[in-house]
């Protein structure tokens, strides 16, 4: 085929005649084909050459060039044969420019595929191509005249002379040129700019549209130009003139020309105040007829040139086009920083243009006075307010939203105005209900922003914010929600008025606690905004409140419900007192903070899940401190509250890293030890209920178990939290011996003395300094240890004790929990595990065991009544555990198994306490110290074959 | 030729909008409207004055209406149908679709309300409407071989148009009423950057500058949703066509966004048919209606209903259009009588009522009571809003329109007679161009552009296609000026291509006008070519030469050859110092810099030679200069410099040694 194709070709080939169309298009599908061979190619190659060189028709040329161009594209390994012939022919030279400018346009785009080959043009050569009489020709080579490498200087020349060509385009093209010569860098002779500009202010008056578009251009960039190679005073009135010229272009009749000078506009970085004025306002102001010219470099008449800058923006912000008001709001969003007045003046036109047809002028509106807002020129006026309001409760969601985020930053000049904001946002919430968050987050900055107007609104509606008779707030209302969001805000401002505030707005917020956080997410986060209300509205003695961490990243979005409520209980007006501490600066630079950016990997998260649940834990700590204060004033019930709603709220993170997982565990445990002691203290301290015989002594029980718990399943303790934990036994031990009805008397006075040995020795060790309250204790056991033998010591000189002691603040830093999984595979109530009574029955446990070390004695105990109970030693050197996480199956016997059809065993991980005394329990086969529980009992049924 | 531009109406005065511009020989009539304030003669221009014997046809070419209001139109019925004018009469679609619609409803008001004697009758005016031919936007209508018309879009009402009119070379726009700002519903006027000799233009507001339009969207929608807001009715008197729509796009947009669930009704009748219209004609409103149409037609008003007349009396707040414009009668007065007293309602006033109406009585303070007649008092205790919303430019927006097309001539109507003259001096001073005008039955004649046809040669058609442009650079001359130039706005960088400038007009013999390349004609001509010479005689004081004089009169002559050579090198030394740039060079008998040659002159009657004082002659050498016109500045400057020289006799002493 291919050849049948190429011979029918060959024949129609007359050396003499140029080659057929007919011919050229035969050859075209040839080399389109992939599998036309080689030779064939080569041939036509031959046979394109020869006719390109002798040809003279010119359509038969442009097929040829064409076909030359389609051969080096689909043989890419022949371009730079191709190219090299077509460059070295005769083509490219001043006979006819239109052949040199196709052959050019052939090579230029060989070169496009294939980059090693550049196009080299003499300057000579170009300028006499320029200068040919073909206009396309000529049109295409200023258009491409960057690709020739020709000398920059030789560039301009051709450019700025063609500006007068009689030809439209021609002049677009030389204009564009221009434009494209300044990102060469500022040229050093001044008259060459200057000539180059003014040529471009010539043509703003051409007839032709994209002539004056591309007139536009030179002026703004060679003006740029003209500008920064002036001196110093002359720059300014440079740059006036500049903007002057580019605003007389206002009117025209042309889109494109009113974008690309509203474009410009907004480029200039230096003008004077008047003449941004006069933009602003369609009569010539009296300033603007008063000033003389002399300083602008320009021909025309000044007052004309005035009267035709006047109201420029005005203009383009009511054009017809969309495009051309999105350019106006566009510079003019870049000019207002140049002068307040300015900024002032064009904001009434932008609050009028909230009213524009377009939802996307609306919008740039918007984007406009946000970015007056954040630059802090927006002064808001009586007048702009009804357009200001009425984007607030627009249709638009979008308009909505953006309204809200320019009230954020607003400030606002008198209480009136915002108390229409207010009302505003307030009219907002009631009809779009799907707005209440970002409603919220305004009311919350805008109170922080003006904390006067805020403690004003709040006396006028607290009426209105109060419970009514029956007892129930009308928090379900929106508007209340409103206005406590409002209150919360104002002492965050660092405003004293905001301690007007009743601190029971606080607690009322703390009800509305998950509304109010996904509504400042962006801010603050559930457990600051909580530890913030809980602060604000509970009392405050000490000014011990610490939090820590600066950052807030990444806010719990999802909110606990169980939280609110529980929290919702504690009712703080019973709280004796009520006063507002003095760090609320601290706490405010802390809110407002901005959040940092969400971490995008995994393990990023989970850092900064860490990272949060350790503040959360830190607050939580920080909250269990200050209840000791509720606990000293005899508040047991309310501390209890808070306590469990701590409890709650620790409840609320799983976590992830094995950091957290101890943080958690250990507050966990530290809430349970401070709720036993609270209680306690209640009963012994404070008597509060009468107290059944023998509970005090379950609790005294309890709490001994979860202190042992807690120094032995915890490790990685500093020493300052060790000596903290230390306290707390000590505090066990003196409330046990201060009860009347103690028993182990001995027992607990030897164990006061061992810990407060251990304190000394942790003081020794100089990283501790001992606490008050242990040198009380230490005084008085010295006291006590004197007449040794003889127990004269009266519970009251225990009691006394107590009142010393004064909760310190944990901050965990990074401790370890000791825990282990148990499970049996397979076993539950359907399915037992066989035995046969009387004889052993092993039982294979699947043991996890976490952060256990080699050393420590863990045993299995097996129960199968409070009596019967049996210890199996797990010999960790020999089981191998010694990673973080030791995972193993071990069929631990069972010996006296009943003689029943079945029974059940409680099975359960235990720890021996190393810092105990190994007499303490008196077991033959077994431990030789107390005990700690790994991990809960896990049940283990058999039953009888 | 001149363009002869007669005004029938609309001149120094609002109303009856007619000019009949006879342009290279061809004759248009633009606009024939009709004044609504006369009920005799003057109510009609005055025909009479196209042609006595009554025969229009052949006094007018064509009739180009540009836009449906009656000052515009309604004498067109009269005109075509009682006059008998046959000619074609040109008018764009939607002026088409609506002016017989105006017509009608006016003719009715006439004839059936106050029963005067008819002008015209319903058939008339169908069959008057028969005889229009309709245009599209930008469309060139080729009238006949010579005369080409084209609309342009004018704003103001639907359909408006300026139109733009050719004969031969002559060009002129007659633009009608016009705006230059957006509407909600319609767009700014949009023209092309045409040559022209001529633009008639309206002057309405001829001295007002209006501020942002958004600022009276503002005030406007503010007052009525504080009315509606309060429970008050809001009355909005307003003719059926244009405002009313623009004012209820306006509202229904508000509305929407605001979720007001307040009624806007539209009075029936003719309202509720002008909004089909609109909707219909989509191409000729605004960009933003034009572009979402698609989804919604802005004519569809979500919030609007048709008021029923019991609803006027019913309670609750609501908005209420209702015609006519200024409560001269109809169904908005009747409205207002119940609505006015009312300290709830709001009644809006359309920016102009005229005297006698009522709404010119609310409009001119504020009365309590308005006496309807002797019977019916009304209490006016609602609030009055004055509407702002024009859709006529305001003077900015003329001067905007005239510079961006300036034209060579321009002619002001309709408009008030003293703002018209202020707006003319403007016009005048500020942009230069020559400005008229013109009273009812005044003409204005203007020159009008008339070109030559003329054969080119081949050689100068040749360099018309090469580029031939050159810089000056003019910074190494005239040093002293640069500040003056810089300040001017000019550079000193010039570009010129002169291509046609080096073209020569030639007269033949045979009367035609040819264009050769100047090279060419010294060969056409048979001629050599001849050079302008200039010749000055310059005295040079050389200060010892008196001296030399006295002690060597004798050798006067071997003095002056001795010396010869030394002056010429002395002044060629000065010359060098004085104009560095400047290629001089030292020619042995004469010195030469580009075409400025100077040589010492021993010609005691020089003709060039220019003596003021016998003494300046004693103390001087003369020095003949001669230079090419061209070269002119550069030889006074030199010559200025060798005035200033002064120059020593060098072998003196050695003489007298």
């Amino acid at each position: 085929m291919e050849q049948r194709v190429w011979s029918s070709c060959e024949q129609s080939l007359d050396t003499d005649k140029p080659l057929s169309l007919q011919a050229l298009a035969s050859m075209r599908s040839l080399i389109v084909n992939p599998h036309t061979s080689n030779s064939t190619i080569s041939s036509i190659l031959k046979t394109l050459t020869r006719s390109v060189q002798q040809t003279a028709d010119s359509l038969t040329r442009h097929h040829t060039l064409k076909l030359f161009t389609d051969l080096a594209s689909y043989r890419t390994h022949l371009s730079p044969l191709i190219f090299h012939s077509l460059h070295s022919n005769s083509l490219v030279s001043t006979d006819s420019s239109l052949l040199a400018a196709e052959s050019l346009a052939a090579l230029s785009s060989i070169s496009k595929c294939n980059p090693t080959l550049p196009i080299e043009l003499d300057d000579r050569l170009f300028v006499s191509l320029c200068f040919g009489a073909s206009v396309s020709a000529r049109l295409w080579l200023l258009r491409n005249a960057e690709k020739f490498g020709i000398r920059l200087n030789v560039l301009f020349t051709v450019f700025l002379g063609f500006t007068k060509d009689p030809y439209p385009y021609v002049r677009k093209e030389a204009l564009d040129g221009l434009v494209g010569l300044c990102k060469f860098g500022v040229f050093e002779d001044r008259s060459v700019i200057e000539g180059c500009y003014y040529r471009g202010v010539e043509l703003l008056k051409d007839a032709e549209d994209c002539v004056r578009c591309a007139a536009v251009r030179v002026v703004k960039e060679w003006g740029q130009m003209l500008i920064a190679s002036s001196q110093e005073e002359d720059k300014r009135d440079w740059s006036n003139t500049v903007f002057i010229q580019l605003c007389s272009m206002v009117r025209d009749m042309c889109v494109g020309v009113r974008i690309e000078i509203f474009n410009a506009l907004g480029n200039i970085q230096m003008v004077s105040e008047d003449i941004l004025l006069q933009t602003l306002s369609k009569k010539v102001l009296s300033i603007m007829k008063k000033k003389r010219s002399h300083s602008l470099h320009t021909t025309e008449n000044f007052e004309l040139l005035a009267s035709s800058a006047a109201g420029a923006f005005i203009h383009g912000l009511e054009d017809e086009f969309c495009e051309v008001q999105k350019s106006a709001c566009c510079s003019l969003r870049k000019l207002i920083t140049l002068s307040s007045e300015f900024a002032d003046q064009a904001l009434s036109l932008l609050m009028d243009m909230l009213n524009a047809n377009s939802m996307v002028i609306r919008l740039e509106a918007l984007e406009t006075l946000h970015h007056m807002a954040i630059s802090e020129c927006l002064n808001v006026q009586e007048i702009h307010m009804h357009m200001f309001l009425g984007s607030l409760i627009d249709n638009n969601d979008l308009i909505r939203s953006a309204a809200r985020k320019i009230f954020k930053l607003v400030k606002l000049p008198s209480l009136d105005l915002f108390r229409l904001s207010v009302d505003g946002l307030l009219e907002s919430l009631e009809i779009y209900p799907q707005d209440e968050a970002g409603v919220f987050s305004v009311l919350f900055y805008m109170g922080q922003n003006h904390g006067n107007f805020t403690a004003c609104i709040i006396k006028e509606v607290s009426q209105e914010i109060e419970p009514v008779s029956n007892g129930d707030l009308g928090l379900d209302s929106a508007r209340v929600a409103a206005f406590l969001v409002l209150s919360i805000s104002a002492p965050l401002s660092c405003d004293q008025n905001g301690q007007s505030i009743p601190p029971r707005l606080f607690s009322y917020a703390v009800t509305l606690l998950g509304r109010i956080t996904s509504a400042l997410n962006d801010i603050v986060d559930q457990n600051t905004l909580l530890a913030y209300l809980s602060r604000c509205s509970r009392s405050y003695i000490s000014s011990g409140m610490e939090v820590e961490g600066e950052e807030f990243s990444l806010p719990v979005a999802d909110v606990d419900v169980a939280t609110t409520t529980v929290i919702n209980d504690s009712n703080p007006v019973a709280m004796p007192l009520m006063q507002i501490g003095n760090e609320n600066s601290e706490i405010h630079s802390m809110i407002s903070c901005e959040s940092g950016n969400v971490g995008t990997s995994i393990i990023e998260c989970q850092l900064e899940e860490h990272g949060q649940i350790r503040k959360s834990v830190n607050l939580i700590l920080a909250q269990v401190k200050d209840l000791w204060l509720l606990v000293q004033s005899r508040c047991i019930s309310e501390a209890l509250k808070i306590l469990r709603a701590c409890k709650e709220e620790l409840a609320i993170f799983t976590p992830a890293l094995p950091e957290s997982v101890g943080a958690l565990a250990f507050t966990s445990q530290y809430l349970h030890v401070i709720k036993l002691l609270v209680k306690i203290w209640g009963h012994i301290v404070w008597k509060v209920q009468s107290c059944e015989i023998g509970e005090l002594e379950i609790l005294f029980g309890k709490l001994e178990r979860r202190l042992r718990e807690m120094r032995c399943r915890f490790i990685g303790f500093s020493k300052e939290e060790e000596s903290l934990i230390l306290e707390l036994t000590l505090l066990a031990c003196i409330l046990r011996l201060s009860e009347v009805e103690i028993c182990c008397y001995l027992a607990t006075l030897k164990k006061l003395s061992t810990t407060i040995s251990h304190l000394e020795f942790l003081n020794k060790e100089g990283s501790i300094e001992l606490s008050n309250f242990v040198m009380e204790v230490k005084k008085t056991l010295h006291e006590i240890a004197t007449p040794i033998g003889c127990v004269s010591c009266s519970p009251f000189v225990f009691k006394k004790l107590i009142n010393h002691y004064s909760a310190k603040q944990f901050s965990l830093s990074r401790v370890t929990h000791l825990y282990a999984a148990l499970s049996v595979h397979g076993n539950d109530f359907e399915n037992p595990l066989p035995f046969i009574s009387g004889l052993p029955v092993a039982i294979p446990l699947e043991i996890t065991l976490h952060n256990v070390s080699r050393d420590a004695r863990l045993w299995v105990r097996m129960a199968m009544s409070e009596e019967l109970v049996q210890f199996f030693f797990l010999d960790l050197k020999i089981l191998g555990g010694c990673d973080e996480v030791t995972k193993f199956t071990h069929a631990t016997p069972f010996y006296r198994t009943p003689k029943a059809g079945s029974f059940t065993l409680r099975v359960c991980v235990v720890m021996e306490c190393l810092f105990e005394d190994a007499h303490s329990v008196k077991s033959f086969v077994g431990p030789k110290r107390s005990l700690v529980y790994l991990c809960p009992e896990k049940e283990v049924y058999l039953y009888m074959i | 030729m001149a363009i002869e531009c007669l005004v029938l109406g609309a001149g120094q005065e609002v109303g009856k909008s007619c000019v009949v511009v006879s342009i290279n020989g061809k004759r248009i009539m633009f606009d024939c409207g009709m004044h609504m304030g006369y009920d005799d003669h003057r109510r009609y221009p005055d025909f009479s004055l196209i042609s006595t014997s009554g025969d229009f046809d052949s006094a007018l070419d064509c009739v180009i209406i540009t836009h449906f209001h009656l000052d515009h139109v309604g004498a067109l019925p009269y005109f075509t149908e009682v006059c008998g004018y046959n000619g074609p009469v040109y008018m764009t679609y939607p002026t088409k679709a609506l002016a017989p619609l105006m017509l009608e409803d006016y003719r009715k008001v006439m004839v059936d309300r106050r029963g005067e004697e008819e002008q015209f009758t319903a058939d008339h005016i169908s069959a008057c409407i028969k005889k229009v031919i309709a245009v599209d936007l930008k469309q060139t209508v080729q009238v006949d071989k010579d005369l080409q018309i084209r609309a342009y879009y004018a704003g103001h009402v639907l359909g408006a148009a300026m139109f733009y009119a050719k004969v031969g070379d002559s060009a002129m726009v007659y633009t009608g009423d016009y705006n230059m700002t957006p509407d909600r519903h319609l767009g700014a006027a949009q023209i092309d950057r045409l040559q022209l000799d001529l633009l008639i233009t309206e002057s309405t507001y001829a001295t007002t500058i209006r501020d942002s339009k958004y600022a009276r969207e503002r005030e406007f929608l503010k007052v009525v949703h504080k009315c509606v807001a309060a429970g008050g009715k809001v009355l909005i008197p307003t003719f059926a066509l244009g405002r009313a729509q623009e004012l209820c796009i306006l509202l229904d947009d508000y509305w929407e966004r605001m979720n007001l669930k307040v009624p806007i009704y539209f009075s029936a009748g003719l309202t509720i048919q002008a909004n089909m219209y609109y909707k219909m004609l989509i191409g000729w409103t605004s960009q933003k209606v034009k572009e979402t149409y698609t989804t919604h037609n802005a004519f569809d008003f979500k919030n609007v209903c048709n008021f029923d007349r019991s609803l006027i009396d019913a309670p609750g707040p609501c908005v209420l259009f209702a015609t006519p414009g200024m409560i001269s009668g109809g169904f908005s007065l009747e409205v207002f009588k119940h609505w006015a007293p009312s300290e709830m309602n709001l009644v809006t006033l359309p920016g102009y009522c005229v005297a006698g109406t009522i709404g010119h009585k609310l409009m001119s303070g504020k009365p309590t009571k308005i006496n309807l007649d002797k019977d019916t008092q009304i209490d006016v205790r609602c609030q009055i809003h004055q509407l702002s919303f024009s859709p006529h430019t305001d003077a900015k927006g003329i001067m905007d329109l005239v510079k961006f097309l300036s034209p060579k001539h321009v002619i002001l109507v309709h408009g008030e007679k003293p703002k018209m003259v202020s707006l003319k001096e403007r016009i005048q001073s500020e942009l230069g161009i020559q400005c008229y005008v013109p009273a009812n039955c005044d003409t204005v004649c203007i020159p009008s552009t008339v070109f030559v046809k003329a054969h080119a040669s081949e050689m100068f058609f040749q360099s018309c296609l090469s580029p031939n442009f050159r810089f000056l650079n003019e910074s190494s001359e005239d040093t002293s000026d640069s500040i003056l130039e810089r300040t001017n706005g000019k550079s000193r960088l010039q570009v010129t291509d002169e291509r046609v400038a080096e073209g020569i007009l030639v007269m033949e013999k045979s009367k035609k006008a040819r264009v050769v390349h100047q090279e060419e004609l010294l060969l056409m001509l048979g001629e050599k070519q001849h050079e302008v010479q200039v010749a000055y005689c310059c005295p040079v004081h050389v200060d010892n030469l008196d001296e030399a004089r006295r002690d060597h009169i004798s050798a006067d002559d071997v003095l002056g050859l001795s010396n010869k050579c030394s002056w010429l090198q002395q002044l060629f030394t000065e010359l060098t110092t004085d104009f560095p740039g400047r290629n001089i060079q030292n020619l042995g008998e004469h010195l030469q810099v580009e075409s400025f040659h100077v040589s010492l002159c021993w010609k005691d009657d020089c003709p060039y030679r220019i003596i003021d004082s016998p003494r300046k002659k004693l103390a001087a050498v003369f020095f003949c200069c001669t230079w090419s016109v061209a070269d002119g500045k550069l030889a006074w400057q030199i010559i200025s410099t060798m005035e200033k020289c002064r120059l020593t006799v060098q072998n003196l002493n050695q003489n007298t040694d």
